[in-house]
């Protein structure tokens, strides 16, 4: 009990913090914070597949990427409105999340990983080879900022857009998460074969799983586009899809919580060390490799793993 | 038709006599192409095929293989030393991150895959500090400095010798796996481990042998390559997505899925893109996308 | 200037005239006061002059295109340096941030270096990409923006949706290379060439300037063949390239351009077909000694080669092969021309930079010589400089880039004035398959 009120009472105070940010710290860090939040939606979107379902992908980064696609097409190519362009940006992930599970969910495991990571790169040679829609290697700049009477042009309202969307998100991705539904994931994670045994159509409750983590993945795809202004074929590469991971187990996959820290641990990580050094890809390397050796549980893990610790003393 | 303009009337002018002969190069050219995409995929599809394990690291392997071949290239002017001291070099780097790094992962496919994207990175950025940004030409044996007249055109004989180094070592490992003891207990210990190992067959140390002989398949890839492709930042996620293509397409785990599947996409790429440049990048991942959506496990693959 | 911090004189320190005591004693307080107004007014002014003037470098120094962004960021050191790192009586200092070749990072970094470390000016950019998003950062927080790196994307610095009042372009565009290069080219007798070109915004905008020009003069493309990026084998391209032409014109750089130029020869193009080069990819100064003998005789064009016989073009190399221990491309010499525009602008304005439309004012009127030649900006802050046609052959031993022909103040709408530029109909956007068309590529509106 005592828990929950602390993790409420927790909760309220990251809200105010985070709506308070923009009077705290300067516009740079605004900018960061919002890229914080916009990562911490993909790894919670992946965490859904990943630390809920048990299915490890190594082509999340196609949803992200085809919804800042489709807001970037339609906005730059067609003159959609940007706003109406959202939707269609969600719609668009979700249907490439439709076509894919089918075929990615005939495998599992490593092979799993390799369909995923196959599809992805379907997907990146589209965007990388059909120069004459997407512009190819040169992405296609001035992605026009939705505006809702209000211009989001400004770093702190921008942020202020990008906390209120993620915000629901996160909400509904927990209310999901928490649900019959979320439970029934989980048990999928831990055995197929006992949930199948149990009477549940497992492949059925994976293949939502698989689209509903497409669909949150193209929120954040889609804020993305907004917030660079700009879309590239590096929005859906591998690389894009292994931070994706990591960050969900930097943070602690299946917890909804972790994997938002993670997404920001790491993008700050991120920009702090490339501004110490050139070498940050070597460090970034580094802390993948320990991470995965020290960490499997990421740091909700540690942190439960101290208090169980405790708790036995 | 290739290109624009006069491109094709030319083409057309020289039916008879060149238009064949180009047919053999871009032939060539295709199964040449693809002997290079069959040494960079044995070694990914040899490591999953006994290990299960995705790995990431193949590009750097192939690139840092690379590198070191033209290092002791430049220091020995021996094609063939470079060649040794590379597979040597990174047999015992592979070696080192099986026994140390993924042993402790058995079976458990994301902590794998994850370790090895992050040495991808890390020797991303070693190889950018020790050896530069510059790309960097390997250059070939001098015998195989020439070209072979051939109607209008020459053929550089490198390329020939790539086809016939390639079927060699396809080859050998084909022997290898067949006919000899290690390789027989290769395949048990993929079929399964736990009956290997009651059996006396020390699996551990096999899965090490294996991922050393899988990395040292790359660096021998990254210095014959070397001449053709070059060496720069970037090359190992280049080539790492190109072996990938290959062994989905053949299948991942079987040898000859690995050269079928090769010779196919090499070709594919090569035709397309001479006939159809306008598709220029799709011919190598239509294959790929095609089985995908058709024979998942790849032409000769077993899950 | 004094005003604030001198301590007035008071006149009733010395209150009465009592000669003795008391006006030693006003003496020493006027003097205590002229000393206390001096310590006081000294290190204000120390302060003042000794603020520094921060100068905000973006390049790229990890990932593909590293090694450009750390040639062109030796070449604006070695002028900072050369200046002992002051300019207009205050000291500079550096502050480089890594672009990773990636336009959003690029724009967070500018971010930061404008917020976070106060610079008054934003230099270097190697990418397209990075370019395009800085400039839009540039007008949007009106910083000045001095673009010393490859970034040629000709929009940039032309009328049109891009232009930007803050930006200045002191290394190159796409498209004065590739003009002056098809004026060479027919004056040398040639009248059809076949192109290849690498398959991206920049290399359609190259060869377009190429085609339209060459058409113009009475010459023709007959062939046009586009490489994607990062192409391993050039062997269908080879194969497939139109063999009756007098020329092959390339546009193909990073180690696309190693391979093709190493390709061209296993082929047995070499020596059948000249090549010409436009911006140097394939004989790009780090090649040529890997390439040996494959690269003699190919021709190239470009606003530098470190063969260049001026003093101080020769001091320059020397420098930078100290540093580098390679001989410089372009970068080296862009970033040596950026820094040195910066500089200029600065003693122009005595280190004055609170008003930036002076500041840009200041460096659009920059003029001076450099390694690559007479350097000068024209009305919308684009360089006006001089191309070269090299031709590589062997010098010392080694092979080499020695300019044959030079072309001076080559401006960005050359070979025509900026009025007929703007006549035509269509553009390098439009034009990617229509490079054979010689009616197309000279319609006018």
């Amino acid at each position: 009990m005592t828990v929950r009120i602390w993790s409420l009472a927790g909760a309220l105070a990251v809200l105010a913090l985070l709506i308070a940010l923009p009077d705290v710290v300067r516009g740079y860090y605004v900018a960061l914070a919002t890229k914080m939040l916009i990562f911490a939606l993909f790894a919670m979107s992946l965490d859904l597949l990943l630390g809920y379902t048990g299915l490890a992908s190594l082509g999340h980064a196609t949803y992200f990427g085809v919804a800042a696609y489709t807001v970037a097409l339609l906005v730059v190519r067609a003159g959609v409105n940007s706003a109406t362009a959202f939707p269609a940006a969600l719609a668009a992930a979700t249907v490439t999340g439709v076509l894919f599970a089918p075929l990615a969910l005939r495998a599992r495991g490593s092979y799993f990983l390799m369909i995923t990571f196959a599809l992805a790169q379907v997907v990146w040679s589209i965007a990388f080879g059909w120069r004459s829609l997407t512009n190819g290697d040169d992405g296609m700049p001035n992605v026009v900022r939705p505006d809702f009477g209000w211009s989001l042009d400004n770093t702190v309202s921008f942020y202020h857009f990008v906390l209120a969307t993620v915000g629901v998100a996160a909400l509904l991705l927990a209310a999901i998460a928490n649900s019959p539904f979320g439970r029934a994931l989980r048990g999928i994670r831990e055995s197929e074969s006992r949930m199948q045994a149990l009477g549940y159509d497992v492949w059925r409750y994976q293949y939502v799983a698989f689209v509903l983590s497409a669909f949150f993945a193209g929120i954040a795809g889609a804020l993305y586009a907004y917030y660079n202004r700009f879309v590239g074929p590096e929005y859906l590469n591998v690389v894009q899809s292994a931070e994706a991971l990591i960050m969900v187990i930097l943070g602690g996959a299946g917890t909804l919580l972790g994997p938002a820290i993670g997404a920001a641990l790491i993008v700050y990580l991120e920009d702090f060390v490339s501004s110490m050094t050139e070498h940050w890809v070597l460090v970034l390397g580094i802390i993948y490799v320990l991470v995965t050796l020290f960490a499997p549980r990421g740091l909700i893990g540690l942190v439960v793993e101290f208090r169980q610790r405790r708790a036995a003393k | 038709m290739p290109a624009q303009g006069a491109g094709a009337g030319a083409i057309a002018d020289r039916r008879g006599r060149g238009c064949s002969m180009i047919w053999v190069i871009q032939t060539l050219n295709g199964v040449a192409f693809g002997m290079l995409l069959f040494l960079l995929a044995a070694g990914l599809s040899l490591i999953y095929g006994l290990m299960k394990i995705l790995n990431l690291t193949h590009g750097s392997f192939y690139l840092v293989g690379g590198y070191i071949g033209l290092t002791v290239m430049r220091l020995t002017g021996s094609f063939v030393l470079a060649l040794i001291a590379a597979a040597v070099a990174i047999a015992l780097v592979g070696a080192a991150i099986e026994r140390f790094f993924l042993r402790r992962f058995h079976l458990d496919e994301l902590p794998q895959t994850l370790l090895t994207f992050g040495f991808l990175f890390i020797f991303a950025d070693l190889s950018l500090w020790i050896w530069g940004g510059n790309p960097l030409m390997l250059n070939e044996p001098q015998i195989f400095a020439r070209s072979v007249p051939m109607g209008d055109y020459a053929y550089p004989v490198y390329r020939l010798f790539l086809i016939a180094v390639g079927l060699a070592v396809a080859g050998a490992l084909w022997w290898f796996q067949e006919h000899t003891r290690l390789g027989t207990m290769l395949r048990a210990g993929v079929d399964d481990a736990e009956i290997a190992r009651a059996l006396g067959i020390n699996v551990s140390l096999l899965f090490t042998l294996v991922f050393a002989v899988g990395a040292a398949l790359a660096a021998l890839a990254g210095v014959l390559a070397g001449p053709v492709l070059s060496l720069y930042p970037g090359a190992d996620f280049e080539v790492l997505i190109l072996a990938f293509v290959v062994v989905i397409v053949g299948g991942l785990g079987s040898l000859r899925g690995a050269l079928v599947g090769a010779l196919l996409v090499g070709i594919l790429d090569n035709f397309g893109k001479a006939y159809f440049p306008e598709f220029a990048l799709f011919t190598v991942f239509v294959p790929m996308a095609v089985i995908l959506v058709v024979r998942p496990t790849g032409l000769f693959g077993r899950r | 200037m004094m005003s604030e911090n001198t301590v007035p004189f008071d006149l009733t320190i010395a209150p009465h005239a009592d000669e003795g005591p008391a006006r030693r004693c006003g003496l020493r307080a006027i003097a205590t006061a002229g000393v206390a107004a001096l310590l006081f007014a000294v290190p204000s002014l120390a302060a003042r002059a000794a603020e520094p003037i921060k100068i905000g470098i973006l390049v790229p120094l990890s990932g593909n295109f590293a090694v450009n962004g750390q040639q062109t960021l030796t070449g604006l050191k070695m002028y900072f340096d050369k200046v002992g790192n002051k300019a207009g009586g205050h000291p500079l200092e550096l502050f480089v941030e890594d672009t990773q070749g990636k336009p959003d990072v690029a724009v967070t970094k500018a971010r930061k270096l404008v917020q976070g470390d106060g610079v008054a000016v934003l230099t270097g950019v190697v990418t397209s990409g990075a370019a395009i998003a800085l400039n839009a950062f540039s007008r949007d927080n009106k910083e000045p923006l001095v673009l010393s790196g490859d970034a040629g994307a000709d929009e940039l610095t032309m009328p049109g949706p891009l232009v930007n009042p803050y930006l200045v372009r002191t290394s190159q565009n796409g498209r004065m290379v590739a003009a002056v290069g098809a004026d060479w080219a027919y004056k040398k007798g040639w009248r059809k060439v076949a192109m290849i070109g690498s398959d991206y915004a920049g290399g359609v905008d190259v060869n377009f300037a190429f085609a339209q020009a060459f058409c113009r003069l009475g010459g023709k493309v007959t062939q046009a063949e586009w490489p994607p990026i990062d192409t391993p084998d050039f062997g269908p391209y080879l194969t497939t390239l139109d063999r009756n032409v007098d020329a092959v014109v390339t546009f193909e750089p990073g180690a696309d351009g190693l391979r093709l130029a190493r390709q061209y020869s296993d082929f047995g193009l070499k020596g059948k077909l000249p090549v010409l080069d436009l911006y140097a990819g394939l004989v790009y100064e780090p090649n040529l000694p890997q390439l040996g003998a494959a690269t003699l005789g190919m021709y190239s064009a470009l606003f530098y080669s470190p063969m260049l016989k001026t003093p101080e073009n020769e001091r320059f190399v020397a420098e930078f092969q100290k540093r580098m221990h390679s001989l410089p491309a372009n970068e080296g010499p862009n970033g040596y021309v950026g820094a040195h525009a910066i500089v200029d602008a600065i003693n122009a304005l005595h280190g004055d930079l609170s008003d930036k439309m002076k500041f840009i004012a200041a460096l659009k009127a920059i003029k001076f010589d450099s390694p690559k030649g007479e350097i000068s900006l024209d009305k919308y802050g684009q360089v006006i400089q001089s191309m070269y046609i090299r031709q590589v052959e062997m010098v010392d031993g080694q092979p080499a880039n020695v300019p044959i022909a030079t072309y001076k103040n080559v401006d960005q709408f050359w070979p025509y004035t900026e009025a007929e530029f703007a006549s035509f109909k269509y553009t390098y956007k439009d034009s990617k398959n229509s490079l054979t068309d010689c009616a197309r590529l000279l319609a006018k509106n």
